[in-house]
């Protein structure tokens, strides 16, 4: 079955972004069901999310249509179809006639009619391919509706139809599967430490019985940003970090949660959740990525069914702390840099000054982008978008803001904290043959790091 | 003084002048509207004219009809009655009484039969055969229904007579109706108010007089030149409406200074009437005029529609059960709908993903 | 009983019963459903001032939104603005809400309330066609829009032509005014016009949200 999957979605290693290799034949239908199955079972899922808070923001859509001039899809498209809101209508039309308060009239009189099958099929691609759920629609909702968060509930119903994009699917299950999405296996991770730790002649605690801090990665470090674990390690080095990585729980990206398989990003979460409960962790260290920060910092705790008894922190909120208390001193750094917000850190996470601190430290001249921080847009790559093969021409379109951005900034660095983000701008960078290179704040601090 | 009298004899046997003759039609013409030109055509006409036959039917009513018609200045009551026409029959202004009285009535019905004009007052009671009204053993409305049955018109003088008034309104113990509910085949003017303008009284029966037929009128049978604006639109309170300044109580500021009484109930914007126009007692004042708002008193079943204070955008309520029941029911349904979708739910929950049917 | 007194009584009476029948209805059936407790640890302990902060901050557009949504919201403000000083400036508006909640306030002249009432017919008016030609809106947009803008500038027109004794007997316009503002009431609950209501709940709840992590709301 495995070896199956495996050459049915091949990985692409050596490509500029991690994804399986684009498919000869795509397989964005899993399952044999029936349509009408899928239907029942989209629905089902669908009316399992409809809480209070959903059915609050699913009623107070007043179609005003501000959020299309929000969404990156829709502002370089002109496409209506990429309204953020519109993106959720069978979601809604579902709420509506199954769960709603009026939902028997609905039913009753057929005002709402039933889901059909081409209806999701063709919401696949909306809800998936042109969704990074970056949260710039719930910010500009006057009504103050949470697009975003609807659309990763929405996504629970489509994965249970089976209509999940090809690619997004097959990275989702292999997370599942072997523990990573991108073929980061704990013994292809375990490989990897040994090396970097001979190459870079550095100190990496694996599998410590003890530790004060559980480190996690992106398998998207391990494959593609390797120097990403080496600067964590000088970084925690430096520090006199009593810390460890475990090879029973150090994937921090999770595909179960992008793809809509709510089991899965309960399965993925509850490993690094184990893990550093068993040793004994005082703080769980998020990689830079984006909704690795969001599925752990904001929904681990709700995965686990209570709080979690260790602190959860991003990279850059670490950094900040450790040099505003000045155990880290970081050499000075006189350069212009411009600075990207992963959407899912600083406008979904709330930590949009820590990097801004980090960059203070380090003395650079900080030309923020126009509009930055909370408002900064999208790379366009999150929410499992950069994986999907057939969104690759949308994604260049939208990923054209960034560059424009980036330009008229005139930093000579760009710098940001997810390593998504930094595929997704590598990617674009190849495609658009651009001249400006993303880097990682954690690198740049573990550079100028002072001894 | 002979029946058979033109207007124009009898009033030269009574020694009165062409000069006031005309200046009597000149006012006349001027209340009811008409060009100048036609106080001649009236003093022509109306010279010609035999004197008709009036009676004067009063029932369930307080006289405050009668009252404000003697209270008339142009015409004066005396030179209708004495000069223009024969009054036969009103109780409460004849001499006879009794049998004697009846008699006058019967007497003037058969002489004029089908040219007399027939003046009511009051509602009509309906109710257990219309015993809550009778005179001289006969119920009001069957004195009314044979006395219509001969008349050329029918003038309903006051709200109660035109629209019920006060016997009809809630609980309307004796069944008080209006006549135009017991005269259906006649012409009938109803001339409102409680009590109505004098001069529109007297108005309608010159112009009856004058062209011996009835003014035009609108669609609640009222004359139109007189009910055909509002008090609101001819009040001189009507800018401070417009500015927005309102009294709030009888005697604060706003009432000193004659501002609009709106707020205090007033119900001049949907009263048709010559108040603000006529005026009463010889173009003096008019309700408002005096710092109270209008009751309304006009228009049909101005007894029940709330409080006089009570301003005109506000409703009428019959209570707050009907509010309660609503809430009750709408939280209970609410809560129910929120149950339901809870339950179904918990069984999603409970059940294991769906297994797919193998065909 | 004549169209008058029966849009001032029992229509009245039974529009507001629908209303608050309705409101209670679809406000508890959303709150009562289940809520998930969120167990995270906060960034920052001011949910409630999150909230509030929602609630009042996404009244305008932040800055970096303004170019792109000016006009849009520059005819709902107008309209929403213009609708409040109409409804709430208006002495008779204010007599009704004062022999409902026994609240009152001093109003505006009259002629303030007719130039308001005339912009904002123009606003929705504006927005109507900007609903029907914006591609988006074309787009989001079924019954329910349409039928809402059609019972909010309903009692707007009614209420202009019986302020001018325009069209009819002034007791007829003003009982269809009465009328027409009712059936708005029993749409309310049923429709997109809940927002004037539910724009609480959805704004404080992101609030919560944000207001939790720290984030901007």
């Amino acid at each position: 079955m495995s070896s199956d999957i495996d050459t049915l979605h091949p990985l692409d290693i050596e490509g500029t972004r991690l994804t399986v290799k684009k498919p000869a034949l795509r397989y964005d239908r899993q399952g044999d069901m029936s349509d009408d199955r899928r239907v029942e079972a989209a629905m089902r899922a669908f009316v399992r999310e409809f809480g209070a808070t959903s059915a609050a923001y699913l009623e107070s859509c007043i179609h005003c249509g501000m959020c299309a001039e929000a969404c990156h899809y829709y502002v370089q498209t002109n496409d209506p179809r990429y309204t953020p809101v519109r993106k959720l209508e069978p979601f809604k039309q579902a709420y509506k006639r199954e769960s709603g308060p009026f939902a028997f009239f609905y039913r009753m009189f057929n005002l709402k009619p039933r889901v059909t099958v081409d209806e999701l099929q063709q919401w696949q691609e909306l809800i998936y391919d042109s969704c990074t759920m970056c949260g710039r629609c719930t910010l500009i909702c006057p009504m103050g509706i949470d697009i975003a968060h609807l659309v990763g509930q929405a996504r629970h119903g489509m994965f249970q139809a089976g209509l999940v994009p090809h690619e997004l699917w097959a990275v989702a299950e292999r997370a599942e599967r072997e523990g990573s999405p991108l073929g980061a296996t704990p013994k292809v991770f375990k490989d990897r430490i040994d090396w970097l730790s001979d190459e870079h002649g550095v100190e990496i605690s694996v599998d410590r019985e003890v530790a004060d801090v559980l480190v996690s990665m992106s398998s998207v470090e391990i494959m593609k940003y390797p120097l990403a674990i080496v600067a964590t390690a000088r970084v925690l080095n430096a520090l006199g970090e009593k810390w460890t990585i475990r090879l029973d729980g150090y994937e921090a990206t999770n595909f179960g949660m992008l793809s809509g398989n709510a089991q899965w990003q309960k399965d993925l979460s509850m490993k690094i959740i184990n893990a550093a409960i068993k040793c004994k962790a005082k703080l769980l260290l998020l990689p830079e990525c984006g909704h690795a920060y969001g599925a752990m910092r904001w929904d681990g705790a709700n995965m686990y069914g209570k709080p979690l008894p260790f602190e959860v922190l991003h990279v850059s909120e670490y950094l900040a702390r450790n040099l505003g208390n000045g155990r880290l001193k970081v050499k000075n750094l006189p350069k212009s840099v411009t600075f990207h917000d992963p959407c899912q850190i600083a406008r979904r996470g709330g930590a949009t000054q820590a990097p801004r601190q980090v960059l203070g430290k380090l003395g650079v001249e900080l030309r923020e982008m126009s509009p930055s921080g909370d408002v900064n847009w999208c790379c366009g790559g999150g929410g499992g978008v950069v994986t999907i093969h057939r969104a690759d021409d949308l994604r260049y379109k939208v990923f054209q803001i960034k560059m424009k951005q980036v330009d008229e900034s005139g930093a000579e660095m760009l710098v940001m904290s997810c390593s998504n983000c930094r595929l997704t701008f590598d990617d674009g960078q190849a495609h658009f043959k651009w001249d400006k290179t993303a880097h990682s704040l954690l690198e740049l601090v573990a550079d100028n790091l002072v001894q | 003084m002979s029946k058979d009298d033109s207007l124009g004899e009898s009033l030269r046997k009574q020694g009165i002048s062409r000069r006031a003759f005309m200046k009597f039609c000149a006012a006349t013409a001027s209340v009811l509207a008409l060009p100048p030109g036609m106080a001649t055509v009236m003093a022509a006409a109306l010279s010609r004219a035999r004197r008709p036959s009036v009676i004067y039917l009063s029932y369930q009513e307080c006289t405050g009809c009668g009252e404000s018609l003697t209270r008339s200045f142009s015409p004066t009551l005396e030179s209708l009655i004495f000069n223009a026409m024969s009054l036969d029959y009103y109780e409460t202004l004849q001499a006879a009484a009794g049998t004697a009285a009846e008699a006058a009535r019967k007497t003037a019905m058969k002489e004029n039969w089908g040219k007399y004009l027939l003046v009511v007052d009051g509602a009509v009671p309906v109710g257990n055969d219309g015993v809550y009204c009778t005179i001289a053993g006969e119920s009001a409305v069957d004195i009314l229904t044979e006395a219509a049955k001969g008349a050329a018109a029918v003038v309903s003088v006051g709200t109660c007579a035109a629209f019920g008034g006060i016997p009809h309104a809630n609980p309307n113990p004796t069944g008080a109706v209006a006549v135009s509910q017991i005269v259906r085949d006649k012409p009938v003017v109803n001339v409102s108010g409680c009590p109505p303008v004098p001069e529109v009284i007297t108005g309608v029966l010159a112009h009856y007089l004058t062209f011996g037929s009835i003014p035009e009128l609108d669609h609640l049978g009222r004359p139109k030149v007189f009910f055909g604006e509002t008090i609101h639109d001819r009040c001189y309170r009507r800018p401070f409406y417009d500015q927005g300044k309102f009294a709030k109580t009888f005697d604060d500021e706003g009432a000193r200074n004659g501002w609009c009484l709106y707020e205090l109930g007033c119900k001049g914007p949907v009263t048709y009437n010559a108040c603000a126009t006529v005026k009463w007692n010889q173009g003096t004042s008019y309700p408002i005029e005096s710092g109270h708002g209008c009751l309304g008193c006009s228009e049909p079943d101005f007894w029940d529609k709330g409080s006089f204070y009570q301003a005109l955008s506000t409703g009428t309520w019959s209570g707050a059960t009907v509010l309660g029941v609503a809430a009750v029911a709408g939280a209970a349904i609410g809560v129910g709908a929120a149950v339901v979708s809870r339950r179904r739910q918990a069984h999603l929950d409970n059940e294991k993903q769906p297994k797919e049917k193998q065909p | 009983m004549n169209l008058l007194d029966f849009a001032r009584g029992p229509a009245l009476e039974w529009s507001f019963a629908i209303f608050l029948f309705g409101v209670l209805w679809r406000l508890l059936g959303i709150l009562l459903l289940r809520r998930v407790h969120d167990y995270s640890e906060p960034r920052a302990h001011r949910a409630a001032l999150g909230a509030l902060q929602a609630i009042v901050r996404r009244t305008w557009p932040r800055k970096e939104f303004r170019a792109r949504t000016t006009y849009g919201l520059a005819i709902s403000y107008v309209f929403h603005v213009g609708l409040a000083i109409v409804v709430f400036g208006f002495v008779p508006h204010i007599l009704l809400i004062r022999s409902l909640l026994g609240v009152s306030w001093p109003g505006l002249p009259g002629a303030v309330i007719y130039f308001s009432a005339v912009v904002t017919l123009a606003a929705l008016v504006m927005a109507l066609i900007r609903r029907l030609t914006h591609p988006v809106l074309k787009l989001l947009s079924n019954f329910d829009d349409y039928f809402s803008w059609a019972v909010t500038i309903a009692p707007l027109v009614t209420g202009l032509l019986a302020v001018a004794h325009y069209g009819g007997r002034y007791e007829n316009l003003l009982a269809v005014h009465i009328l027409s503002v009712e059936l708005l009431f029993i749409w309310f609950p049923f429709g997109k016009l809940m927002h004037a209501v539910l724009f609480v709940l959805a704004r404080g709840q992101t609030g919560v949200v944000y207001g939790r992590r720290g984030a901007s709301t």
